[in-house]
């Protein structure tokens, strides 16, 4: 394309402006990790200030965050697992049903995705209660699957729209069953969509505050439910580990991104572009 | 020689190993998995510490400390089956609902069996017609936090009223030239702002409830009149103080950005901490300010202290143990200057200095009323309308009362 | 499925139609501590032979509901009830505020970020497209802490504002309150809208395009006529999530204001819960909540729907 140097430069422009809004908190977290309460928080604002490794060192050895982060760990991971698993069985039926039941079904699911999450919370006590899993990482992960559901049935639905119903019918007239024709050929067709999709529900359980801190106990807590609750825990030592646990929580983020940018790109051109 | 000696410390070594280890927790004979539920602020997170450390193979201690234990604490409490909180700590807001709701374990006969081996003392029992159901560790209230070199800098007086705040606010306003805004209060909606109109409440002469009712009574005169004084103080405060809560105000003072105002004594530890603060020992500590000079002064005092649900699921005589052993003279001892604590050991501190006089002022004690917390919400939620001159404060009292009445009827207060 | 959602949902609305108060009788207690002795008029539970408290449940219909709508006729409020908005009300009305007013700037900006990157060269697009999606990834509580952070008293941004002379106190009046959860919303929600618009045009059709450059068709006019056609199912795609989530803010009101001046519908639920403690008036306050949605996304779903049908 012959696009003349003065546009180049003004749309390099208008995209760095962006680059310092968007990363401009992140980055001011992160500098103010490295010092200590008085001069992280001055008034007025610092620029230059004696670095300290101290809040990490008491976020990861004295508050031994690192169990915080394999709760996460385990709550994420159980959860993009399930809504997949899940999400995937319940996306394929919906594009390959035709019916009025599919769309209820759907609005269903959307309704449940615009919710607020503490609307639920008094229903799940009682269940939870009730089954005796309060302060499990089971009842925590079942939230989160029910809440994320929607959003991974909707975006799976519209990439398996987008491969031929012909594709799984070949397949089963070649001696699959349909489940077989489901796991052989559509799902290694769809794996961008899962990857993307699956990136999606990573995000909403890691990033969860409110069910988890609401949820589960002190050793099973996330490390966003942790870090909520030493920030506005009335002592400085501790809103320092939090600001430390602020950076700690978004560098996995990061290089997430960083590894499956080039998946989500395409992952969401096959998929929600045609949705 | 020295081969006997080193024996000789093989062997006091060998026997002083587990006299050590036993020193901490080493009597607790028994198992569990103990979760504890406890409010947060700096003193809390070393009993929470201390009480972790108690764990040991077949027994487990964990403790989520969270800003709103209040509320879970209620729930965990209430549940049919085992609590998933064998103990909670508590402030004495959050134990007399509790206490109401008849959700707490008498704790009479634990007291009894262990006061010898914990020193438990009599002014740490917080007993009900005698029986034991809750025990303080430390005492908490509001008081003035004041800039010492400033106030000598320009000859001020420690004041006594809100008057006299509002007139030395107006002179360092005026000629101290590092001080743009004298005041810092927590003024934040909810909570914050609720408690000093409970304070200022008091001390103008009004009554939360009417006598011996549930029925609300704030919305008089003297609720009027305490609004209309925090009004006053707005000019003096930062434009943002609607937004401010205790970090907020701990941090104008830390940074010598504000001269004087009431916070919370368990903050004035904090002051003298030079990684925290720019004016190390230059805050001084005296009584709150009274609403007018003939009223009460305008704070209360608070305990917070350990309870036990009825029923926990764990053993009851260990779950004791555990809170005894945070709760020890070790504790007090070694975190002395982090809180005022409860026990006698506890040396005061000039951290201190400012719950002393604030109690000799005739401070009453925090409301006890179960129903309580329900005004206190209402009240926070309306008040930063009024404040802004959104609302007349008559309407927003009236309004709080309202949705109080209704609330209090909904738990069974009011029929 | 049907099961994780619909149970809860279920449940919701059965609570929402009760009330459980325990049964309490007023009493006179000595209470010691360690502040000494003083005789205190309580509340307290009745206790059945068990020593539980009694407690009991009462079915009350429509009540919460009226009561949230402010429709009961209750004479000593009516003064105040005149200058006293709604709660309900003023939340869904931020919410709405909060919804409307975010919604196209995170489109245009959206769109914009899109079309740019789409000029630059791949190896500088990775390097964008990752550091751009910060404000989409990093956990939402962490966002609005460091967002709150950033507009302190004397914080990095007043201080700025203030060497070009504009003083700013960001949570000292409403407008400024609403702004700053207003441009929160807008920088967490732009990389969404700029990620899913960006893979869209990855697949405009380039033989349409080339058609349309052949006939003479310029720059503005290809865009106009080609790629905002392949672009709108997109653009209603992002609306329809950002609106389901905008609906649910809740963090940056909690963190950055702390609820003064401005206020949304889960805020309301999260404060019947917590300071009621009233899970039964909570859940009425949740399905209004839920009707409040179902009819923001009408138009939406009957798009879908007709989708859908022409599917069928």
């Amino acid at each position: 394309m012959n696009f003349s140097k003065r546009n180049q430069v003004w749309i390099v422009v208008a995209l760095a402006i962006w680059l310092v809004i968007a990363s401009l908190p992140v980055v001011w977290t992160a500098i103010i990790s490295l010092r200590s309460y008085v001069d992280a928080f001055a008034n007025p604002v610092k620029w230059t200030a004696p670095v300290t490794f101290e809040n990490y060192r008491a976020l990861w050895v004295d508050r031994e965050f690192y169990k915080n982060f394999v709760n996460t760990a385990i709550v994420t991971l159980g959860t993009v697992s399930i809504s997949l698993t899940v999400g995937c069985l319940a996306a394929y039926a919906l594009a390959r049903y035709r019916g009025a039941l599919g769309f209820w079904l759907l609005l269903l699911a959307l309704v449940f995705r615009a919710l607020p999450h503490s609307t639920l919370l008094p229903s799940f006590f009682t269940m939870f209660d009730a089954l005796g899993i309060r302060n499990t990482y089971i009842a925590l992960i079942f939230v989160l699957v029910a809440i994320n559901q929607p959003f991974t049935i909707w975006m799976l639905r519209s990439f398996f729209m987008n491969i031929p119903a012909e594709l799984d019918e070949a397949a089963m007239v070649d001696g699959c069953t349909r489940f077989q024709a489901f796991r052989r050929v559509v799902i290694p067709v769809m794996w961008p969509g899962i990857v993307t999709t699956g990136l999606f529900s990573f995000l909403l359980a890691y990033n969860d505050f409110l069910l988890s801190s609401a949820l589960t106990n002190a050793e099973k807590m996330t490390m966003p439910a942790a870090i909520a609750n030493s920030i506005s825990a009335e002592s400085e030592a501790l809103l320092m580990q939090g600001v430390a646990g602020a950076v700690s929580i978004t560098l996995p983020l990061i290089i997430l991104v960083v590894l499956f940018q080039r998946q989500i790109v395409s992952g969401l051109t096959q998929g929600a572009v045609k949705g | 020689m020295n081969a006997t000696f080193l024996r000789a410390g093989l062997v006091v070594w060998l026997i002083a190993a587990p006299l050590v280890a036993q020193a901490k927790c080493g009597l607790i004979s028994g198992k569990g998995e103990i979760n504890v539920i406890s409010n947060a602020f700096s003193a809390l997170n070393d009993l929470a510490k201390e009480m972790e450390s108690c764990s040991r193979p077949g027994l487990k201690v964990t403790v989520k400390i969270t800003p709103e234990a209040r509320v879970e604490t209620e729930r965990a409490f209430a549940t049919a089956s085992a609590s998933p909180f064998a103990a909670a700590v508590v402030s004495m807001g959050t134990f007399s609902g509790l206490y109401s709701r008849g959700q707490l374990q008498n704790m009479t006969d634990l007291a009894k069996k262990y006061r010898s081996r914990y020193n438990i003392e009599e002014s740490m029992l917080v007993r009900v017609d005698g029986e034991v159901m809750a025990i303080a560790f430390m005492k908490n209230t509001q008081n003035l936090f004041y800039r010492k070199d400033i106030f000598d800098k320009h000859n001020l007086k420690v004041p006594v009223t809100y008057a006299e705040m509002l007139a030395t606010a107006a002179t360092i306003k005026s000629k101290e030239s590092s001080i743009d805004f004298p005041i810092a209060q927590t003024f934040a909606k909810g909570f914050d702002s609720a408690t000093e109109f409970v304070n200022l409440l008091a001390s103008h002469g009004g009554r939360m409830f009417k006598a011996g009712s549930a029925r609300p009574e704030f919305n008089s005169d003297a609720g009027i009149q305490a609004i209309e004084t925090m009004r006053a103080l707005l000019p003096f405060m930062t434009p943002n103080a609607l937004a401010s809560n205790s970090d907020d105000v701990m941090n104008q003072f830390q940074q010598g950005k504000a001269a004087m105002g009431v916070l919370w004594a368990s903050r004035a530890e904090r002051m003298d901490d030079p990684r925290a603060s720019k004016v190390v020992g230059k805050m001084e500590f005296a009584a709150a300010p009274k609403a007018n000079a003939s009223g009460r002064v305008a704070a209360h005092l608070w305990w917070d202290g350990v309870v036990m649900p009825k029923n926990s699921g764990q053993d009851r005589d260990v779950v004791f143990q555990v809170l005894m052993e945070a709760l020890d003279e070790e504790t007090t001892r070694a975190a002395n200057d982090r809180a005022i604590w409860v026990r006698s050991i506890y040396q005061p501190t000039r951290f201190g200095a400012g719950v002393t006089a604030t109690a000799q002022a005739g401070a009453p004690i925090w409301p006890t009323e179960p129903f309580f917390g329900l005004a206190h919400g209402e009240i926070g939620k309306v008040l930063p309308e009024a404040l802004a001159g959104k609302l007349t404060p008559k309407t927003a009292l009236d309004t709080a009362a309202a949705a109080y009445e209704k609330s209090a009827a909904d738990h069974g207060f009011i029929r | 499925m049907l099961l994780l959602m619909a149970v809860p949902l279920a449940m919701t609305f059965y609570f929402s139609l009760q009330q459980c108060a325990l049964d309490l009788e007023l009493v006179t207690v000595t209470q010691t501590g360690p502040f000494g002795s003083q005789a205190v008029v309580t509340q307290r539970a009745r206790q059945d032979a068990n020593g539980k408290p009694i407690e009991r449940c009462e079915f009350i219909g429509f009540r919460h509901y009226e009561r949230i709508l402010g429709l009961d006729n209750d004479t000593t409020t009516s003064a105040a009830k005149n200058e006293a908005p709604n709660e309900f009300f003023a939340a869904l009305k931020f919410t709405l505020t909060y919804i409307i007013s975010t919604a196209p700037l995170v489109l245009a900006i959206g769109l914009l970020l899109a079309l740019g990157v789409q000029r630059l060269s791949t190896r500088w697009r990775a390097v964008f497209i990752t550091s751009a999606l910060l404000p989409f990834i990093v956990t939402p509580v962490v966002a609005a802490l460091s967002i709150k952070w950033l507009f302190r008293d004397n914080g990095l941004i007043p201080f700025l504002l203030s060497k070009i002379g504009v003083q700013v106190f960001w949570m000292a009046e409403a407008w400024s309150a609403q702004l700053l959860i207003v441009l929160y919303g807008v920088w967490h929600s732009v990389p969404f809208a700029f990620i899913v618009l960006f893979a869209g045009l990855q697949s405009v059709p380039q033989d349409s395009l080339e058609a349309a450059t052949i006939d003479g068709a310029s720059k503005w006019q290809r865009f106009i006529y080609v790629t905002l056609p392949h672009l709108a199912p997109l653009v209603v795609f992002v609306l329809l999530i950002h609106v389901m989530d905008a609906y649910r803010v809740f963090e940056p009101i909690v963190v950055l204001t702390q609820g003064a001046f401005t206020t949304s519908v889960q805020y309301l639920t999260y404060f019947v819960l917590l300071q009621e403690n009233n899970p039964f008036k909570a859940s009425a306050a949740s399905v209004l909540t839920m009707a409040g949605i179902a009819v923001l996304l009408v138009p939406l779903l009957i798009k879908t729907y007709r989708e859908q049908r022409g599917i069928a």
